[in-house]
């Protein structure tokens, strides 16, 4: 049995347990999808359907992004009324996971005391769209994990094929630093040990390494894809903002178009949002239909964050996010004296 | 039509050829390990070792961003209608399928559509058979096929070593024609290959019961199954925007001081603000109401007025659906 | 319908002349300027100024917007570290402008293209050699084109 199995089979117990002791009134999971090497997300509230909770190297939709939403306050005192009690939720969390449940958490979109948090560490999540491309023209009708945690794909003639765990876990699992949760009310499984802290660095150095000239060209060949969906946006748990600022119409600050100006301002401004508040977790860059490294960004800004003002998201609930605050000593090395 | 054929070695040489009447579209890698239908130049290496591309051919009769008309002190210019030939080579058979779907909406529709009718009618279609469709295919049950040449002007089949083609048009036959000495009759055996070949094809597709969708959603408005299904949407845009038949855009004006222009893009019914009228009321306000109409116009509302079911079977958006969402799971319960 | 900015299409003009967006912030830098205006010292005026109420209020999306727009060099101005009128509105726009202008950096956008000062509401002179230095360095920058959005 697979260490993921043995986790699984608590996570069924421990969701079982905590619906028919209505400790939760909804607990989130990942549940096997249609296709393989996915899974989709769950939302329980009979006890009984504990077992079809699944636990494996394909959850890797991020949850929290499902959680303000169960929190919102209502828009008016007519709708407060009638609005049911605000639900107490059990969720299984990542790492990743539970970095922007923090950062949510910080930012008065989630209650603490409404939530059960699940926590396993996460040995790191596959990208279905890397396994599918090593798989080339072969289509995995199955997959799973083998004794080794390596994953084992049957593919349309029957054949079986062994992918390599780090040929196709996500880019951003490559690089975790923070794989066990940082918040939990209930531990599930072993810790994980974190990836080294210049594996998240060496993408973003190399690309500064390169003139003015070549960075702008390598951001415009990585965005020129971009076929403005907003995927991005609705899968990042951060981008909670009922009205986006990218949405706006009076005055339009972007236009919807796939003309590269727009393009590159809707990143921009997006992954500027981001700072200090993105965690890592890779759901914009799964997200992305294009396949575009939406990522680019913001690798750079969580750097910048953390070597300018010792920060990184979602670590601590009571930290203050970076931009939230200033010191009197900030440097000032960005100003033009005459 | 006679069936004809071309080996698949002067497959360049026929690209090249159509290149001297029209931009040419064929299946290329793009340099990432990904075939797309890609604007032909010359320089790209063309393959016909693919399933399907990520973005459907609709992008070359709507564009995602699409200028309509200028404008300036107050006078707007003659609307700019596209120009120029297309080719589309390798289009595969649900999206041909799909290029009618939208002709009824922009063709049929009141008002007519002169930016589509240009566009669509400067394009020459080329679908190419498929061999091995995918497990999230489900053209079959939907009135399509593997090498269905509904909406195509030529149907191509790859066998092994030759690729036959068939007019399905008049615009086809003339296309042929112009290529007649680049191509020879095809042998009954090669015909009956090909035959056996989209057989073959059609028979691992799982079938989805589609059959009395129209009247079966309009009795399931009210279920609680909707909201179930829709919990995990996260309003992503990716199904709409893959969707080969999805069609719903926006009209905005980018001005500056007294001259600007009017731009078309595509737009998403999942998205929140879709149906945000401008007092505040959305009629659609959560993720239920969007997902359930997502459901209703392919399966209902296209049928009760065009006749004709809105998804063509492509699997795009389960394939690409970041919470693994799955209309056919949907369907199966709708059905049951 | 909804506005957006976009440069259209006209002749090119003869000699360029580098566009500069000026963001003001109202109770110190906009008064700079207006005094040097009053003392009648010249600056080049290839800059364009918008008022705003202090420099925290300057969300980098109106810089971008400005870049897209036609403006060559955008400029932001507030009051010294601890003269805010609104107390710390200009401390919070310190870290903002330090990770916008290294995040423009990292895309390749020359980081003279977005530039920030303090000047104070007596400091006229300085607004003024201010103004100079932006307008050379874009100048010398040549056009924008990298954000800019043509018709």
């Amino acid at each position: 049995m697979t260490a993921s199995h043995e986790i699984e089979t608590r996570l069924r117990e421990t969701a079982e347990r905590l619906l028919g002791e209505k400790k939760v009134d909804l607990f989130l999971g990942h549940e096997k999808a249609s296709l393989p090497l996915r899974t989709t997300p769950l939302f329980l509230t009979v006890a009984a359907d504990a077992a079809r909770l699944a636990w494996n190297p394909f959850c890797s939709p991020n949850l929290a992004v499902y959680l303000p939403r169960l929190f919102r306050a209502p828009a008016d005192a007519r709708e407060a009324k009638t609005a049911p009690p605000r639900p107490t939720v059990g969720v299984v969390l990542k790492g990743c996971d539970a970095r922007s449940v923090v950062a949510l958490i910080q930012e008065h979109q989630l209650p603490r005391d409404k939530l059960v948090l699940v926590g396993i560490a996460c040995p790191g999540m596959v990208d279905a769209r890397k396994a599918e491309r090593v798989l080339g023209l072969h289509e995995a009708l199955g997959a799973g994990e083998d004794a080794h945690g390596n994953i084992r794909a049957v593919v349309e003639d029957g054949t079986e094929v062994t992918l390599r765990r780090e040929q196709v876990l996500a880019d951003v699992c490559l690089e975790c630093r923070a794989p066990t949760p940082s918040i939990c009310d209930i531990v599930l499984g072993a810790a994980v040990e974190p990836r080294e802290a210049h594996v998240a660095r060496r993408q973003a150095e190399e690309l500064e390494s390169r003139p003015a000239d070549a960075r702008w060209a390598h951001f415009q060949q990585m965005m020129s894809k971009c076929i403005r969906c907003n995927a991005c946006r609705q899968a990042c748990p951060m981008c909670y903002c009922k009205d986006c600022l990218l949405d706006q119409t009076r005055p339009r600050w972007v236009g919807a178009g796939t003309d590269f100006s727009d393009v590159a301002i809707y990143h921009l401004a997006r992954a500027f949002h981001m700072a200090g508040r993105c965690t890592a977790c890779g759901a914009c860059a799964r997200a992305c239909p294009m396949g575009l490294d939406v990522r680019l960004l913001v690798r750079k800004l969580n750097l910048e964050v953390e070597d300018l003002y010792g920060y990184r998201p979602g670590e601590a609930v009571d930290a203050t996010p970076p931009l939230s605050a200033f010191a009197m000593d900030d440097p000032q090395e960005f100003l033009t004296e005459p | 039509m006679t069936e004809k054929r071309i080996p698949q070695t002067d497959l360049d040489r026929l690209l090249a050829r159509l290149r001297q009447r029209a931009a040419v579209y064929a299946p290329a890698e793009d340099g990432t390990g990904e075939v797309v239908l890609a604007a032909l130049s010359g320089k790209e290496s063309v393959t016909l070792e693919y399933r399907n591309f990520r973005l459907s051919p609709k992008a070359l009769v709507l564009p995602q961003n699409q200028t309509l008309l200028c404008f300036k002190d107050g006078q707007a210019e003659e609307p700019r209608l596209p120009e120029g030939e297309t080719i589309l080579f390798g289009v595969r058979p649900c999206d041909a399928r799909a290029l009618l779907a939208l002709d009824q909406v922009f063709l049929n529709g009141n008002p007519h559509d002169p930016y589509y009718a240009r566009l669509r009618s400067g394009a020459t279609v080329i679908t190419l058979a498929c061999a091995r469709p995918m497990s999230s295919c489900f053209c079959t049950s939907v009135g399509g096929g593997p090498g269905d040449g509904t909406g195509a002007d030529v149907l191509a089949v790859a066998l092994a070593e030759d690729l036959l083609l068939r007019a399905e048009t008049s615009k086809g036959e003339a296309l042929l024609a112009s290529l007649a000495d680049l191509l020879s009759d095809a042998t009954p055996a090669a015909v009956k290959e090909a035959q056996e070949q989209v057989r073959a094809a059609e028979d691992p597709m799982t079938p989805v019961k589609v059959d009395g969708s129209a009247e079966r959603l309009r009795q399931a408005y009210d279920s609680p199954l909707w909201e179930a299904a829709s919990r995990k949407c996260l309003g992503c845009g990716t199904c709409s925007f893959l969707c080969p038949t999805c069609h719903c855009f926006d009209i905005t004006d980018e001005v500056r001081g007294g001259a600007g222009r009017r731009v078309r893009t595509w737009d998403c019914c999942a998205y929140p603000l879709f149906t945000l009228h401008a007092s505040g009321h959305n009629p659609r306000p959560t993720p239920k109401e969007r997902w359930r109409q997502r459901i209703m116009h392919k399966f209902r509302y296209a049928v009760e007025n065009f006749d004709r079911l809105f998804c063509v079977g492509c699997g795009r958006c389960i394939r690409h659906c970041p919470a693994s969402l799955d209309l056919r799971t949907v369907l199966k319960e709708v059905g049951a | 319908m909804s506005q957006t900015q976009i440069v259209p299409e006209a002749a090119a003009p003869r000699t360029w002349e580098p566009k500069v967006v000026a963001f003001l912030c109202n109770w110190c830098s906009y008064a700079g300027a207006d005094l040097a205006g009053v003392s009648r010292i010249q600056y080049p005026p290839n800059i364009r100024i918008i008022r705003v109420p202090c420099s925290g209020r300057i969300n980098p999306v109106f810089l971008l917007r400005a870049l897209q727009s036609g403006a060559d060099a955008v400029l932001v101005s507030g009051c010294h570290p601890g003269d805010c009128h609104y107390i710390s509105g200009n401390l919070a726009a310190r870290r903002k402008f330090t990770l916008f202008r290294d995040l423009l950096k990292y895309v390749g956008i020359e980081p003279e293209r977005v530039q920030f000062t303090w000047v104070s509401a007596s400091e006229g002179g300085r607004f003024a050699s201010v103004v100079e230095k932006v307008v050379e360095q874009a100048r010398k920058l040549g056009p924008n084109t990298k954000l800019v959005k043509r018709a």
